[in-house]
């Protein structure tokens, strides 16, 4: 298979029995509808362990999609995307039927690995539908594996999906920062709805997590800086920090000028020592 | 009581047929007050049950009553299915949102899979569920190609039966065969024939709703005897008290078979009960009500019996992708002796 990333089989062999390994290769060798049988069946020949994640592949399993881990993925839901890989991607009609057949007849863990792998099937466009509903679902694990991790809302989801997505991740209270592309894909629109939000949980009495804060970069000069006045005198130290960090983005002047007050946040911006990843709350 | 007048007016469930002459009197109500003490501390398992027909008060004296793990056959609906999407989704409902709801009561529920043989003669669609049987045969907690078998016993039957025991076979799952009610001595014969035919081991296969003109045959020939004790026709409880006490508790099983028609999912308790009564000894009944069904079902390796044996407490919060079966403020288990509705 030509899109068949050869670390990320590589990978999947490093983490299996010789008899596994025999099992998966001899299934994708044999015709459409078995393959897609070893798909489902996989928890009955497949260790069900976590796989452990060595460092020398992060980032490189798939060299074009640099923010595609699987860390922390169970080794069935590993060997379930490689099997998808290998369903033959034409005709495109065919090709389509058998992944949506896949679809309607999973189950939850099934559905996990199928979001898993939308970034890497063929017609990549043809799964937005499919892509959008998993964010509207209420299966946790289903929305995880869209939304946390996976480059395919960035790539592929038009802006107002793209906002839903980022929305929901901050409802359900799950760490945005594992969104690929949450800093690149700011926008005014989701700047205004995560203040929106955000005054919505000030005035029930309750922050809003730390995280969320890096949202607001988009917003228009004037709102950002009514924000950030009390979040600079704020007295949580997280908060301070969110808001130096905003300043230093801002090429407002007015906004710029607020960290004049706090040189020493200034400075472990500039040196590097301060940015988003220092305000990350340890995922789950 | 007239049992004819019964027969004419209950709608027959699990293809029952108008004949009465296999269907003599036999099932006998007992209050759980009046049983309650005999059953105390045995542990049943019903290895065929409809619970997508049920009701959660059914759950919850089905737990009481001590019924810890339950196999749901896939069947018939009562209707005919029109499309192959309403079979996606009742397959889908047995390996998901029932078994969730069972879990909520502390009944670990599995399932078998198959395409019943009243829809079987429906071969434009049978073609369709085939295609996708495969599918839902692997999934996790699917314990055999279930029900399957005859109807009517037509060629169209016979050849998806044969098709379901070939993938049974390559699934390495046991089967579950629903014997026909018309012409049920022939039908039964010809089921275990076909399945011998195929190459199957007998011990893989379960024989359902025996009755006492079937078992002998079916126990000679090394096959699991189900019996399906189901008001008013198939077997009731005292005359399976009598077969226990002529053939003992080798490969024989009982099961309730509730579905959607006028049944009893605590037929397996209450028959325990009685048996109890009959001075059936213990172990022979812990056989018949559990044991034998985990034997035969386990052998899909999906069957583990920590999941039911050890003391199990239902977690209320649990949700399943997100629903509960708890509307707002509701508690898991509600005292359906108070007249008042809180
Ligand atoms: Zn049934």
């Amino acid at each position: 298979m030509a899109n068949l990333p050869t670390k990320f089989s590589q990978f999947l062999f490093e983490q299996s029995t010789e008899k596994e390994r025999e099992w998966l290769e001899e299934k994708v060798k044999s015709n459409v509808l078995d393959l897609m049988t070893a798909f489902v069946a996989a928890p009955r020949f497949l260790s069900k362990k976590n796989i452990s994640y060595d460092s020398k592949f992060s980032g490189s399993l798939v060299p074009e999609h640099p923010g595609f881990e699987v860390d922390g993925w169970s080794f069935v839901r590993l060997a379930r995307v490689w099997l998808l890989l290998h369903i033959p991607s034409g005709p495109k009609e065919q090709f389509l039927k058998n992944i949506e057949t896949l679809f309607d007849t999973a189950e939850l863990n099934e559905l996990v690995a199928l979001y898993s792998a939308l970034p890497l099937l063929a017609y990549p466009l043809e799964w937005l539908p499919r892509a959008t509903d998993a964010v509207r679902s209420n299966m946790g694990f289903v929305f995880d594996a869209i939304a946390l991790r996976n480059p395919y809302a960035e790539l592929y989801f038009p802006e107002s999906a793209w906002n839903q997505l980022v929305l929901k991740t901050i409802f359900n209270g799950k760490p945005i920062h594992l969104i690929l592309g949450i800093d690149r894909r700011r926008n005014k629109e989701l700047s205004i709805a995560v203040s929106d939000f955000m005054d919505e949980r000030s005035a029930a009495g309750r922050r809003v997590p730390i995280q969320v804060w890096r949202l607001m970069g988009g917003a228009s000069d004037e709102v950002l800086h009514s924000k950030l006045i009390p979040l600079f005198s704020s007295e949580s130290k997280l908060e301070k920090e969110a808001a130096a960090l905003l300043a230093f983005e801002s090429k407002d002047p007015k906004i710029r000028s607020l960290l004049a007050n706090e040189p020493d946040l200034e400075l472990s911006i500039q040196n590097g020592d301060l940015d988003w990843s220092k305000l990350e709350s340890i995922p789950e | 009581m007239c049992q004819k007048e019964i027969h004419q007016t209950k709608n027959p469930s699990h293809f029952e047929s108008a004949d009465l002459r296999e269907d003599s009197p036999t099932h006998r109500d007992i209050l759980w007050e009046d049983y309650e003490h005999l059953i105390k501390d045995m542990r049943f398992f019903d290895p065929h049950i409809h619970m997508v027909s049920r009701t959660t008060d059914d759950y919850q004296m089905m737990a009481k009553a001590g019924i810890v793990a339950i196999i749901e056959p896939a069947f018939w609906v009562g209707q005919p299915r029109t499309g192959l999407a309403s079979f996606k989704d009742y397959y889908s409902s047995l390996v998901g949102w029932e078994r969730f709801r069972s879990s909520q009561f502390g009944i670990k529920h599995y399932c078998t899979m198959g395409l019943n043989s009243r829809e079987a003669n429906n071969e434009r669609l049978a073609e369709e569920v085939m295609e996708i049987l495969p599918l839902f045969a692997y999934k996790e907690g699917v314990v055999g190609i279930g029900e399957i078998g005859f109807d009517d016993q037509t060629a169209l039957e016979e050849k998806y039966y044969r098709l379901q025991l070939e993938l049974a076979k390559k699934t390495s799952l046991p089967v579950q065969i629903h014997t026909p009610h018309r012409d049920k001595k022939r039908g039964t014969e010809r089921s275990m024939s076909i399945a011998l035919e195929h190459g199957l081991d007998p011990s893989w296969v379960v024989v359902d709703h025996n009755n006492e003109e079937t078992v002998k045959s079916v126990l000679d020939q090394g096959f699991w005897a189900a019996f399906t004790i189901y008001p008013f026709t198939k077997m009731g409880n005292e005359r399976m008290v009598s077969v226990v006490e002529q053939y003992g508790s080798e490969r024989i099983m009982i099961n309730s078979s509730a579905d959607w028609g006028i049944s009893d999912p605590l037929a397996i308790p209450k028959t325990a009960a009685l048996m109890k009564q009959r001075g059936i000894p213990l172990e022979v009944i812990r056989m018949v009500t559990y044991q034998n069904a985990i034997d035969a079902f386990a052998k899909s390796g999906q069957i583990d019996v920590a999941d039911f044996e050890t003391e199990f407490q239902p977690d209320p919060n649990a949700k399943f992708h997100g629903n509960s079966i708890l509307r707002g403020g509701q508690q898991p288990v509600v005292n359906k002796n108070s007249l008042l509705i809180q």
